[in-house]
């Protein structure tokens, strides 16, 4: 059953268009992630979303009813702040309670619900404590609590991870990952950083300026992207621009790389994944149909768990290879290398306008 | 600790000047509240004997009205501006538009300068007895020489000062309330109005408590405005005080009036902060 359904939504500030023709559904169940950069709209259609703003054109549905001029407290939408946003003069049982309270449940129905809501978190034991006595990662905990126990149709997250600590945040991602999985509740994740919608969402829409760029599964916009946006913003590449020739991409400067893509000849741009590109000893023999690339290695910083290298390429070009550091030697500054890519890596893309 | 001569100097001035200036005539009036009046005399005689009579005296129930029309209306008028203020102080706080805010404050700050005796006279000009208000009191029952119409005068007069400046009190308050909270109500199911019950007004409570105190200060201290829109049915303790010092000239019976308000004053607003910051406690981080 589709919960969200969102059509030509537009929203205006002023000049500047800030939600520009955006569809798109979500079906029950589902987690999904709006990610952008900063900017792109994905707060807009959040705050559209819970109601907070009406849309200037386009309908918002939510199971089937339309909501684009209803009230926030209207609609049967939960919502989870990037500060959290607890009631600071409130424990964490009234915080809770709040939501119950105005949407009209009978008082006694909750103590279980707010029992059962806090099993689910994992925060059993803390009802007592206010706000203040908690830490980032148990404030955000009692923040989903506090809008799941209304049996939202629909959870919406702002960016959920990104208040708290660095360290404590791949730790967390996989908790919330747990407690909106057991929750089961249609979610929209609202983000910037793309390893939280990658690990979070079954389904990613990735925006820009307004406007849906592609939407999917984490690897189908990480291996397949629609563009060059969409492949700079989640992840990196190297890029280089030429034509398309008999299935071998060249550039003016006597690039010559075989590729797998069907598309037609003409300008393309050609993208790279760092870690796709395989650096050996100059003179390996590389396996049938993969790209050797004579160069030598200009640069090397050691990360730890990776090693990457700048190789400056024979035409002069300089290309950005990541390795995973085996605990095998690596090759040094100054070395001659070869850089090998298999076609199949090769993202080609039409040029951008 | 040990002070160096350049700290004890600069303490030793501040005491004397502040002793000197401010402490000493307090302590002058303390003292003359003690002493027996002698009709005829300005100021007690320093060798007069001790007497509680003054206090004694300020028993009847004469006096007692004064404080009780006082205190009274101090609270009903800082009551009243805290009330009108936070609308006010939530637009101003609230608004995207900077210059709107800037003509706001703007405004009430002018307000705020304006002489007493302006605003006194606007007030009697317009709602006295030659004013539109005659004609439209008989309507609510009222005379406009009514002892409850005057003491709406007053109110009304006090609130010139009590609403702009629990205005700016507020405007900070207010400021500091996240207004992610605001949504965090709303989304929960909480209408707009809902929301702000629950969450601005008991996060606003200190703000909220100082706007009061300030007012209601600064109303029970009054004395232009009782004395010139009060018509003599209502007065102030303040205007019994210059009553007691300027036209009878007893002085004793003066400042033991001039103590008993101080002393019912302090205890007043230490009652309601000491009420108040208990009911807030952890309500304000």
């Amino acid at each position: 059953m589709t919960v969200l359904e969102l059509s030509t939504v537009s929203k205006r500030y002023g000049e500047e268009l800030a939600v520009d023709n955006v569809s798109f559904q979500v079906e029950e169940g589902r987690i999904v992630s709006l990610l952008g950069p900063s900017g792109c709209g994905k707060t807009t259609t959040l705050r559209l979303i819970a109601g907070f703003e009406v849309p200037d054109g386009g309908d918002i549905r939510i199971r089937g009813e339309c909501v684009s001029t209803k009230r926030p407290y209207e609609r049967n939408v939960g919502l989870v702040f990037q500060d959290f946003a607890l009631f600071p003069h409130m424990s964490v049982e009234a915080n809770i309670a709040f939501g119950l309270r105005e949407r009209g449940v009978p008082a006694s129905k909750f103590p279980e619900r707010i029992r059962s809501v806090l099993d689910l978190v994992k925060m059993r034991g803390y009802e007592k404590r206010s706000p203040q006595q908690l830490s980032g990662g148990q404030q955000q905990r009692v923040a989903l609590a506090r809008a799941l126990v209304t049996q939202p149709s629909l959870l919406l997250l702002d960016e959920p991870l990104s208040s708290l600590d660095a360290k404590l945040r791949e730790a967390l991602r996989v908790e919330l990952r747990q407690i909106l999985t057991s929750a089961g509740t249609t979610t929209i994740i609202v983000t910037h950083d793309q390893s939280e919608a990658m690990s979070l969402a079954d389904h990613i829409i990735v925006m820009s300026k307004g406007r849906i760029m592609q939407r999917g599964s984490a690897e189908e916009i990480y291996s397949a992207p629609a563009n060059k946006f969409v492949a700079d913003f989640v992840g990196q590449s190297n890029w280089f621009t030429g034509r398309l020739d008999g299935g071998r991409f060249v550039t003016e400067d006597g690039l010559s790389i075989a590729v797998a893509a069907k598309a037609p000849g003409g300008a393309v741009e050609l993208g790279i994944r760092p870690e796709r590109i395989a650096v050996r000893t100059k003179g390996a023999i590389a396996a049938v149909g993969v790209n050797a690339l004579e160069g030598v290695i200009e640069k090397t910083e050691y990360l730890g768990s990776t090693i990457h290298h700048w190789v400056r390429l024979a035409n002069g070009r300089r290309i950005h290879a990541v390795v995973q550091n085996n605990g095998q030697c690596f090759a040094r500054d100054g070395e001659s290398v070869q850089a090998e890519i298999r076609p199949e890596d090769c993202l080609v893309l039409a040029p951008e306008a | 600790m040990k002070l160096t001569r350049g700290a004890a100097l600069v303490i030793g001035l501040v005491v004397a000047v502040y002793g000197t200036l401010l402490l000493y005539p307090l302590l002058r009036v303390f003292e003359d509240s003690f002493r027996e009046f002698i009709p005829g005399r300005v100021g007690a005689d320093a060798n007069s004997p001790l007497t509680l009579t003054n206090y004694t005296d300020l028993l009847h129930e004469a006096y007692l009205s004064y404080l009780w029309d006082t205190f009274r209306i101090g609270f009903i008028v800082a009551f009243l501006g805290v009330l009108l203020a936070f609308p006010i102080a939530h637009f101003v706080a609230r608004r995207r538009s900077d210059w709107l805010r800037r003509a706001t404050i703007g405004l009430l700050i002018t307000l705020m300068f304006l002489s007493v005796l302006v605003r006194v006279y606007a007030i009697e000009l317009s709602f006295g007895p030659t004013g539109f208000a005659r004609d439209i009191a008989p309507l609510f029952g009222e005379q406009i020489g009514s002892r409850f119409y005057i003491e709406f005068m007053i109110v009304l007069g006090l609130l010139h000062y009590s609403v702009p400046m629990s205005v700016l009190v507020l405007v900070g308050t207010i400021q500091n309330v996240n207004p992610r909270l605001i949504e965090a109500a709303q989304a929960l199911g909480a209408a707009r109005w809902k929301s702000h019950l629950v969450v601005t007004l008991p996060l606003s409570g200190r703000g909220l408590l100082s706007a009061f105190l300030l007012s209601f200060t600064l109303s029970i201290s009054a004395f232009v405005v009782p004395m010139i829109l009060g018509r003599g049915k209502i007065s102030f303790v303040s205007n019994l005080i210059y009553n007691r010092f300027s036209e009878l000239a007893n002085f004793p019976s003066g400042s033991a009036v001039a103590v008993v308000m101080l002393v019912i004053s302090l205890l007043a607003i230490y009652a309601v902060s000491l009420l108040a910051s208990s009911r807030w406690e952890g309500a304000v981080r």
